[in-house]
């Protein structure tokens, strides 16, 4: 079996060699900083699979004194045959000697065999002073790809792809924080193809990268699925004894079970967050900051956002139908058919009136109290009988969704989440919409789903993501 | 036993319930790395391999699961309907046996409760299979919190089952009341009918309820004399001329009738419902969508990218307590890496500057040689002090710390030397970004106190006569350039 080959991301420093290693090894607690010397040693990620390694990142400090270094090495090389010994011999000459610390430890890897991603920013000019660099890395004899990457707003690329054309076997432009995943995969396979050994194990990385995001996404619609059939359903419950009942006017027990329903209802919210940002190995968004501002600007239950995520009447009244006609079918089979589909019709109108009514205004979930039992009294709030309410939750959600899974791990900026001004959720398919409305409905009144309803449901919040993946892409 | 398929079924109904709030990335290494043990000492992995490691795990005490539960829940069901079953058959069979002397017990009333109890048995398991739940409210009422959706599934076929216990224990506790009155009481049984039918035609129909005992026990299938014998009428006068105890020859018909046509049909179908349950809970389990959810993550290999390393937390100190300096008055410049190719700005060139290159594609005997150069200028100098121009949005490596630490030792002390680093676009007003000087401040300040310091002047002539007006935000750190 072929070794799993390594990979040294070297160049000047700052330019970026952290930042396409996080997101290559979707890695969000690399140190990244507009600083150079950020990375002081050199520091290896492997990509395993079932603890196997495929392939090994190495991220290293920048070449500090190239001129010195190449210098040293044109002294003791007599001819191009033993450019790479010489490297080596350089390498064990200046360990522990501070100066070329940073060189030896980028040329260490080099020298075991490790192919070389050089990186450069290309939103700078390029310049001569790199060609040191450039030199060294090609005495090495390790097969080589040089990576444009681009920290500014410039583009001074092609000048970048003419000289480094003349060092490396591969140019390739690659933005880490801002490249597609798509790019990140076909990034990868030029990376197999420096070498023929190497190629099917990066062909089958890339594999598994594509699988595992394939299965991220249905993974993120079971729990989205999941929030909203809790926070569709939430209710909160307080027990009072008969002085307490009596001492709490109802407009204040109201109040405090109103607050009280939606701390927890923001809260379940942000637990949706985080679960999807861990799904996405995103361990560490700046959302705190974001969140504040979010929940001034744009607080969950305001009007705002309720203009923002919820959904059309005509959507209602459609999805509504599509509910109750499901419902009046029922009707229909119990008759064996002699009601000739009058039921599914009859159904479908219930449905798509009480949708089109009930989903006008945002309903606030009414304060109940149960009659007094054994000197106790039960008080409820809840659960929200406006199906708008779960619109609101599921387009933030997918919203949400769709930033984590196109955020790259080298992206250290904050997570600014700004509601959408399109009803996207019109692109999703009929029979999508309908299981949706029919699960808000059943978990409105608090009615458990089974297994199957509940897999149906999972497959709608899929295509709705998709329809919002679509509709994002296909934005002007 | 019976319970095994039913018991790992709601086990895993519940276990997997409980691994809802687990990350999915954990319950696919979990998973993964379980499927690759079993592969390794040769299993296969299934459910009950699969829910034997994770009660191992757990070690003692985790045995009390949710599905121990429900089964639970399901005895006590099972018992209930048991004991009733037995008290009603005891009690029924009294009421059958009723006697106080003057009449005959008649056999046609048995044939139809025993046509009874088999319809019901039979409509019992039809319910069970159309999945009709009429018990549904006792449930309920027994389960506080809501069953599983695998258990509320099973419903029906658990409800047939116990009902079909309580079935058994009544012919079970009803044969051994007829036994038992057999024993103490002289039974009179007789035949009555207000149909106009013959002893022959009655006969035919008892001689085809009692043929599966026919060979068995010959006794217990009445012959024609007796049934000819046993016809009452209640309107008719008293006894006949039979002897007394020929209307107790059919006591072992009426046992082998009630064996054969209620005990045994019940214990055939309490058979059957627990096949049916066995059955149900596999395909349940087989389809549970946690189910496909485990095969899954067993069978699909773990992906780690390389994400445990951690280092975010341990970033340079960037803060810096040097400023920036005026530019001070020197014509000995030196342009560092390719700076100012093709040209510099025209406010740092004046008629008599000496231009030096150094760094970048120079070689470093060529570095070394304009530092011999420019400490032969700096002998002449008054006030000595030396412009290093380099790339602002480039960061400053050691190669320049090299370059002036040499310089440095070269040099004769006191010398100034002012690093100016350019910004990218020299059109622009603009300054080099702020994170950019403060790389070059932290460098200088790296370099020692009184040699090197980081000047930032305005690149642009300006109008002389704008000159005269303040201008907002003036800085005159950093527009000390004098003119030549």
């Amino acid at each position: 079996m072929t070794a799993a080959p390594v990979f040294a991301v070297v160049g000047h420093p700052n330019k970026g060699k952290s930042s396409v290693v996080a997101t290559l090894s979707q890695n969000d607690a690399i140190a990244i900083a507009l600083e150079p010397g950020t990375t002081r040693r050199r520091q290896a990620y492997p990509l395993s699979v079932d603890g196997h390694t495929l392939y090994t990142l190495v991220d290293t400090p920048g070449f500090q004194r190239p001129r010195r270094v190449l210098e040293w090495l044109q002294a003791h090389s007599v001819s191009a045959s033993d450019h790479a010994q010489t490297v080596q011999a350089f390498v064990t000459q200046h360990q522990g000697d501070g100066r070329f610390t940073d060189e030896c430890e980028l040329l260490a890897p080099l020298i075991d065999g490790a192919g070389i991603i050089y990186v450069v920013d290309g939103s700078v000019p390029y310049s001569a002073e790199h060609e040191a660099e450039m030199t060294i890395l090609r005495w090495t004899g390790r097969p080589s790809l040089a990576l444009i990457n681009s920290i500014g707003n410039d583009d001074y690329s092609d000048t970048w792809q003419a000289a480094l054309g003349q060092f490396f076997q591969v140019v390739r432009k690659f933005d880490a924080v801002r490249a597609p995943f798509e790019q990140h995969l076909g990034l990868l396979r030029a990376f197999g193809q420096l070498e023929p050994d190497w190629e099917a194990l990066l062909e089958q990385a890339t594999d598994f990268l594509s699988d595992q995001r394939l299965k991220r996404r249905s993974q993120s619609a079971a729990i989205i699925a999941r929030a909203l059939e809790d926070l569709m359903a939430y209710q909160e419950k307080r027990t009072l004894t008969q002085n307490q009942s009596a001492g709490t006017s109802d407009d204040t027990l109201a109040e405090q079970l109103r607050q009280r329903w939606y701390r927890h209802q923001r809260q379940r919210e942000q637990s949706l967050r985080i679960d999807i940002e861990h799904l996405y190995q995103h361990q560490r968004i700046q959302r705190q900051e974001a969140e504040l501002e979010w929940h001034n600007e744009h607080d969950l239950f305001s009007e705002d956002s309720r203009r923002a995520w919820s959904v059309s009447k005509r959507y209602l009244a459609t999805a509504g139908f599509g509910a109750g006609a499901v419902g009046g079918a029922g009707l229909d089979a119990l008759t064996l058919g002699h009601s000739l589909g009058a039921g599914a019709l009859v159904g479908g109108l219930i449905g798509a009136a009480s949708s089109y009514f009930y989903g006008d205004r945002l309903m606030l979930p009414a304060l109940q109290i149960s009659a007094l039992q054994d000197g106790l009294q039960t008080a409820t709030f809840g659960p929200v009988q406006d199906s708008q309410f779960g619109y609101v939750v599921l387009g933030r959600a997918v919203n949400h969704w769709w930033h984590i899974s196109q955020r790259n791990h080298a992206g250290r900026e904050l997570l600014d989440l700004e509601p959408t001004d399109h009803h996207w959720l019109e692109q999703l398919d009929r029979s999508s919409r309908q299981i949706i409305q029919q699960v808000f409905d059943r978990r409105r009144k608090r009615r458990p789903l089974d297994d199957r309803e509940r897999q149906k449901f999972i497959t709608a919040i899929e295509q709705s993501m998709g329809a919002y993946d679509h509709w994002r892409l296909n934005r002007t | 036993m019976t319970d095994s398929p039913l018991r790992l079924l709601l086990d895993f109904d519940a276990r997997s319930q409980r691994d809802q709030d687990q990350p999915p990335a954990f319950l696919h290494r979990r998973d993964r790395k379980f499927a690759l043990t079993c592969a390794e000492q040769g299993q296969v992995p299934n459910a009950q391999r699969w829910l034997e490691h994770m009660a191992h795990l757990s070690g003692p005490g985790s045995l009390a699961s949710a599905g121990q539960k429900t089964l639970r829940l399901w005895r006590g069901i099972n018992a209930g309907f048991a004991l009733a079953g037995a008290l009603f058959g005891c009690l029924a069979m009294l009421g059958l046996l009723f006697y106080e002397g003057g009449q005959r017990i008649n056999i046609t009333v048995i044939l139809a409760f025993v046509a009874l109890q088999l319809l019901l048995a039979l409509f019992t398991t039809a319910q069970s299979l159309a999945g009709w739940q009429p018990w549904r409210w006792l449930v309920r009422r027994l389960t506080p919190d809501r069953n599983s959706g695998a258990a509320t599934r099973l419903q029906p076929m658990l409800m047939a089952r116990a009902a079909h216990l309580g079935g058994v224990s009544f012919a079970v506790t009803g044969v051994l009341t007829l036994l038992l009155m057999v024993v103490v009481q002289d039974l009179a049984f007789g035949w009555s009918t207000t149909l106009d039918t013959g002893a022959s035609g009655y006969h035919q129909l008892l001689t085809t309820l009692a043929a599966p005992w026919a060979t068995l026990w010959p006794a217990a299938v009445p012959d024609l004399a007796l049934i000819e014998a046993t016809r009452f009428f209640r309107a008719g006068a008293g006894a006949s001329a039979i002897a007394p105890e020929r209307w107790g020859h059919w006591w072992p018909f009426v046992t082998m009738l009630w064996i054969c046509w209620v005990l045994v049909p019940r214990l055939l179908l309490t058979l059957v419902s627990a096949l049916l349950l066995r059955r149900k809970a596999r395909q349940l389990l087989a389809n549970h969508p946690a189910m496909h959810a485990l095969l899954y993550r067993m069978e699909t290999p773990t992906l780690d990218t390389g994400n445990h390393h951690n280092d975010a937390a341990d970033l340079p100190d960037t803060g810096t307590n040097v400023s920036l300096q005026p530019l001070p008055d020197s014509n000995l410049l030196i342009c560092w890496a390719g700076v100012g190719e093709p040209e510099l700005p025209q406010t740092l060139i004046g008629k008599h500057t000496h231009q030096f290159r150094a760094g970048g594609r120079a070689s470093l005997a060529e570095d070394r040689a304009t530092l011999t150069e420019i400490a032969n200028h700096i002998a002449e100098s008054p006030e000595p002090a030396v412009i290093v121009v380099t790339r602002g949005w480039e960061p400053p490596t050691g190669e320049l710390e090299d370059f002036l630490t040499s310089a440095r030792e070269l040099w004769p002390a006191g010398i100034r030397v002012a690093l100016v680093p350019l910004p990218l676009h020299l059109d622009s007003e603009r300054e080099p970004q702020p994170h950019q000087l403060s790389q070059w401040l932290r460098f200088a300040d790296r370099l020692g106190t009184g040699f090197a310091s980081v000047s930032a002047p305005r690149l642009h002539w300006r109008d002389p006569h704008a000159e005269l007006l303040p201008e907002p935000g003036f800085e005159p750190g950093t527009e000390s350039r004098k003119l030549p």
